[in-house]
């Protein structure tokens, strides 16, 4: 068991590790002078600026030391000088963070929560309306652009109806305290949905899918045999097992998430990540860019030990170090 | 954007060789299929030859800006916030969108299916090597990394289909390893390891044909996401210059939305319904190839 | 389990009703009593008018700083730091008399020390400071509450000047301190005024919030409690927010826009303002460039430009077409200039004419077109339609991004740029605001609405000197008409049209700065609460 953490834990620093050897080979397969890229369009190119950038990164070295130099500055979170802003780009990233984690945690957690209750209901009858309608859901969700659906919702729900602001992430007024997190609250619904949609089918889907297979399995036919009610098969018996899936699903998609909070961010004008990705590609401010690259797949690598944990709670076989 | 390949359940049937005419009559006959397939056929015929018919250039000027659709005077679909026809746009917009989806799905299959097979079939340290790089490209945020990529490699057709399906594979990769591991067991591969047939010629002969209808079905899938992706990418302003793609064209006019509908839910409901289209040929693969399911 | 499933259904359940619950989002975020949200695409990169130019800048330096004269409805001056002030007989010298016991943001007291400081100031560092006060040969300080400000030559744009949006008055003890001013860290915090209202948080992209300044000189103080500048990304957002009562008041640059949302019963648009700031919608040219530094390219360039199409279909005829370099409402506008007509085949004639013949596919050389961001109708939108006219004669034109202000006034400035759209303003005198884009020694590197065409005509130098101190109407009229010829000849810009500026607020709101500066004024009188 404790073996087991400490190899996800170390697979985790390689995968970290493979991440920024990536950022580094971006750097010198662009075309052009790395120092160039990397000051982008922002900094001009005055000839200071190109060799304070060739000393930092130390581009005058060879290869692989430049690029042991680069990975200790990352892994010391050192992710380089925005030249646009004349400020460092942990600080940059460090700002925004926060608003795209809300917003990520939030539609997943929308998602999770609505599309398990939906996918195990509907897993009843599985060939009823209600069952056929999660189906169609599914379709639906995968096909639409979270970009237009945001783009829709806004006009129904902020325009014409008038229930939700129609973009940012709180008034202009300022507020505190309690006042405060129901304004964001309110400029979160919108957002949360639009990005959560994809989601809420895929995982109402996958829901239902194993919640009939666990059904049918011998397990639950030993169970009822036994007298167990339907109420208890379902939640008692096998809620736990369709879950797993579900949780499998939502751990392999925080990158697919995270991108598609790249989106849905420009769609409501909210202040995080996505947004300073692409204004930093507007700008060609290519530190910026890197290091949101690196960052978020920090997130994704976090999140998925997350799930990991997530999954050995939920199933007792992992836990005790059962093997199947 | 949504990279989300619905999971379904893999086929679990015996080896036998794909039977590929019964499989297109079993998706003719699966209602799903048939309306993917209609579907699709509409916005291939209208991206094909609707441009050949239509022959207004997309990106030209033609007239006022935001002109509603029956307008007088105004081309059938209306004009967008800056007076191109909406209707010429949709019609080849939609060249871009699929001609990506298509190319970066052949990409992402190829790169999916070597990298999945030789894993599953070779097994031992170059499947968990193998298994390391996979996952790596899943822990990269897809769309962030495909605008890094076009960034720093101009944008352009190629350029986005590269992006796209050289981040796209994993999930191919995972279902041609679970394939392979599972029919290199069967008798008839051991059969031909016996009698010393080589490897190559047992994954492309033997185990290729047999894994393939998982395949085909997460293959059409990726088409509907890199579709989305493209839109995606062309939405932020990212898409290849010069070209014009529904996902350019629901960006430029976003927020345009509340005075003039067409000029975003238009492009909006080509990128839905080309994608429902995919999707649900994918649906109808999957009941086709997939005989325990067929039975349901 | 059961328990933890009800949970889970509880949170689903509060979830929704969260979603459900907020009874009216816009009843709060609009601005209760008392308080003014404007929005638009006005992020500032510093809140000192005396380093910058423009309309992000001038919209909160008028409230935070005020200046010794200020303007209404029309062009009389009005009293303001300066109770009262005199010309010589000889108009070589202007004498202010300052309000007595006016104190700074901070309790000290406001003295002619600190207006000879803010004028001197102004003069180095802003972009026009020349063109307005270079003539200002000294300021003597007889006592505390006294300026007199001595002129080399007469100086007729001088009280215009003075407004807040042209001389903000600083304080000397905290931005006389010796550091650089255009890069002095109190211009974008712990700013220490002397206008209607006192800088509280300015937020980088999300807000800046103003309250108003009790103490402040005038009898009458700001009515407003608290003026809020909203960031939004363009113009189409601001208008979205607007008309969903989240903020109370935008400054479109948008001609159509407005008159649709002339067409809404709970907005008044202004049919006045900015008579003063005379703004034009232009297309620059970098004479440096290749191609573009060929006067015949300059001139294929304005044959193929569509300037009725961009004017009367893209603007749906709202703006006026602007021939020249001096807006059309301006008494100095001449029509007697070198025009250009649409005509493609001239413009083909020219540029073969010039050695850059179309190649196989139809091409002659590509050219990158930047817009100034915010304004996607007069800005990306003009780049486009332009980007597709200069591709009928075989210019191949990219139209470039540019997320925000400062990424494009960074490139064009620097002169990363090829030809770039642009809202310039002729700022109520061609003295002021016209000169200042064409004049040989304000090409200046970095900085932005200067002569970022970097063009150079001697002719053109000594008209505008000489028209500077004409104190003849009629003689400053020649002058004018001869620079307006000259410059039109040269092309350093393709002239377009005028650019519309107008305040459109809820009608909650009464006594809006709509005189000749807009909101480039304070906020005195501005009072309203929004409709719940």
């Amino acid at each position: 068991m404790m073996l087991a953490g400490l190899r996800r834990l170390a697979n985790a620093v390689a995968l970290i590790v493979a991440v920024v050897l990536l950022n580094f080979l971006l750097i010198h397969l662009a075309p052009g002078d790395p120092a160039v890229v990397l000051a982008g369009e922002a900094g001009g190119t005055s000839p200071e600026t190109l060799a304070a950038i060739r000393h930092t990164y130390g581009l005058d070295r060879p290869l692989p030391a430049q690029l042991l130099s680069y990975l200790g500055q990352v892994l010391h979170g050192d992710l380089g000088h925005s030249y646009y802003f004349d400020a460092s780009v942990t600080s940059l990233i460090w700002q925004r963070l926060g608003p795209t984690l809300l917003l990520a945690l939030s539609a997943m957690l929308f998602a999770l929560m609505l599309g398990t209750v939906l996918g195990v209901t509907a897993a009843r009858r599985p060939n009823g309306a209600y069952g056929s309608a999660i189906t169609v859901l599914s379709v639906v969700g995968f096909a639409m652009p979270a970009f237009w659906l945001g783009s829709l919702l806004v006009l129904l729900f902020a325009l014409r109806l008038g229930i939700f602001p129609t973009s940012g992430m709180e008034s202009a007024i300022p507020q505190t305290g309690f006042a405060r997190m129901v304004d964001v609250g309110q400029h979160l619904v919108l957002p949360t949905v639009s990005l959560g949609l994809v989601y809420l089918a895929l995982y109402s889907r996958t829901a239902k899918a194993s919640m009939v297979d666990v059904l049918g399995s011998d397990y639950i036919r030993t169970a009822r045999a036994k007298g167990v009610g339907p109420r208890g098969v379902t939640f008692k018996h096998a809620f736990r097992n369709a879950l797993m899936p579900v949780v499998t699903v939502a751990g392999l998609q925080t990158g697919a998430l995270l991108s598609g909070a790249v989106l849905v961010e420009i769609v409501f004008n909210w202040p995080g990540l996505g947004r300073l990705a692409l204004d930093s590609i507007l700008r060609r401010d290519t530190p910026v860019l890197l290091g949101i690259l690196v960052v978020s797949s920090v997130v994704v690598i976090v999140a998925n030990l997350l799930t990991d944990l997530a999954y050995r709670l939920i199933d007792p076989r992992i836990r005790t170090g059962v093997a199947r | 954007m949504t990279d989300t390949m619905l999971p379904r359940p893999t086929s679990r049937r015996a080896g036998s060789p794909a039977r590929r005419g019964s499989v297109f009559v079993a998706l003719l006959r699966s209602p799903v299929g048939l309306a993917g397939i209609l579907l699709l056929a509409i916005c291939l015929l209208a991206t094909v030859f609707g441009p050949m018919l239509y022959r207004v250039d997309p990106i030209e000027i033609v007239g006022r800006p935001l002109l509603p659709p029956g307008a007088p005077g105004a081309p059938p679909l209306g004009t967008d916030e800056v007076g191109r026809d909406l209707l010429a746009g949709l019609l080849n917009g939609g060249r871009v969108t699929l001609l990506v989806g298509v190319a970066a799905a052949a990409l992402s299959t190829l790169i999916g299916v070597v990298i999945g097979g030789l894993a599953g079939y070779l097994g031992g340290w170059i499947d968990s090597a193998l298994m390391r790089f996979t996952e790596f490209f899943q822990v990269l945020p897809i769309l962030l990394f495909a605008m890094v990529l076009v960034t720093l490699f101009q944008p352009s057709v190629g350029m986005l289909s590269f992006a796209i399906g050289i981040v796209a594979w994993p999930g191919t990769a995972r279902i041609t390893r679970a394939e392979f591991m599972r029919i290199r067991t069967l008798d008839y591969v051991r059969a031909a390891r016996a009698i010393g047939t080589k490897n190559l010629r047992i994954m492309l002969r033997l185990v290729l044909p047999n894994a393939l209808p998982p395949i085909i079905v997460i293959s059409t899938l990726v088409v509907g996401s890199a579709m989305l992706f493209e839109s995606g990418l062309s939405f932020l302003g990212l898409g290849a210059p010069g070209t014009v793609s529904w996902g350019t064209m629901l960006g430029d006019n976003r927020d345009k939305l509340a005075i003039a509908w067409w000029t975003v839910t238009l492009p909006g409901a080509a990128i839905f319904l080309a994608v429902v289209s995919i999707s649900l040929i994918g649906d109808g693969l999957n009941d086709a190839l997939n005989p325990k399911r067929r039975k349901r | 389990m059961k328990r933890r499933l009800a949970a889970l259904l509880c949170s689903v359940a509060l979830f929704a009703s969260a979603c459900g619950g907020t009874a009216s989002p816009q009843g709060q975020a609009g601005g209760a009593g008392d308080t003014l949200i404007i929005g638009g695409p006005l992020e500032p990169r510093t809140l000192n008018p005396a380093v910058q130019s423009g309309m992000v800048t001038a919209l909160p330096g008028a409230q935070l700083f005020a200046s010794p004269i200020r303007y209404g409805k029309d062009f009389t001056p009005m009293p303001y730091l300066a109770k009262s002030w005199e010309f010589s007989a000889d108009q070589l010298s202007l004498t202010l008399h300052l309000v007595s016991g006016a104190t700074f943001h901070d309790g000290a007291p406001i003295t002619s020390d600190d207006v000879a400081f803010s004028l001197e100031s102004v003069k180095k560092y802003h972009s026009f400071g020349k063109p307005m006060f270079g003539s200002v040969s000294s300021v003597e300080t007889p006592d505390k509450e006294t300026a007199v400000i001595k002129l080399s030559k007469p100086t007729p744009a001088l009280l215009l000047s003075m407004s807040p949006a042209l001389l903000p008055i600083l304080p000397k003890h905290i931005y006389g301190d010796g550091q650089d001013l255009t890069k002095h860290p109190r211009n974008v915090k712990d700013v220490v005024g002397s206008g209607p209202f006192k800088l509280k948080e300015f937020t980088a992209g999300n807000r800046l919030v103003l309250e108003r300044n009790d103490a402040f000189f005038l009898q009458d103080r700001a009515k407003l409690k608290q003026l809020i500048v909203k960031f939004y990304p363009n113009s189409s957002a601001t208008s979205t927010a607007l008309e969903a009562g989240e903020i109370g008041m935008e400054i479109s640059y948008d001609p159509v826009d407005a008159d649709r949302l002339a067409k809404n019963s709970k907005l008044t648009v202004a049919t006045t303002g900015y008579e003063a700031a005379g703004a034009l919608n232009w297309l620059e040219l970098n004479t440096k460039n290749q191609y573009l530094k060929d006067l015949k390219v300059r001139r294929a360039v304005a044959h193929a430009v569509d300037v009725d199409f961009i004017v009367n279909q893209l603007h749906a005829g709202i703006p006026q077409v602007a021939p020249g370099p001096i807006h059309p409402g301006s008494p100095f506008f001449s029509k007697d200039l070198v025009t250009y007509n649409h005509d493609t085949a001239k413009a083909a004639a020219l540029l073969d004419e010039a050695g850059f013949p179309a190649k196989a596919d139809g091409t002659r050389f590509s050219l990158r077109v930047d817009y100034n961001p915010g304004n996607d109708v007069t800005g990306k939108n003009v780049a486009e339609a332009i980007a597709s006219q200069l591709s009928k004669v075989g210019i191949k034109v990219e139209v470039r991004n540019a997320p925000d202000f400062a990424t494009w006034s960074e490139r064009v400035s620097k002169y990363d740029f090829d030809l770039t759209i642009d809202t310039v303003y002729n700022w109520g005198d061609p003295t002021i605001g016209v000169s200042r884009t064409y004049v040989c020694d304000n090409i200046k590197p970095g900085v932005v609405w200067v002569n970022m065409a970097q063009y150079c005509n001697p002719t053109v130098d000594q008209l505008f000197a000489s028209a500077a101190q004409e104190m003849d109407v009629e003689k400053r009229k020649q002058q004018y008409r001869d620079v307006q010829q000259q410059i039109t000849t040269d092309l350093p810009v393709v002239f377009i049209e005028t650019q519309p500026i107008v305040n459109i607020y809820s009608k909650a709101y009464t006594g809006m700065p709509d005189g000749i500066w807009g909101a480039m004024a304070p906020f005195l009188e501005a009072t309203g609460a929004q409709a719940r």
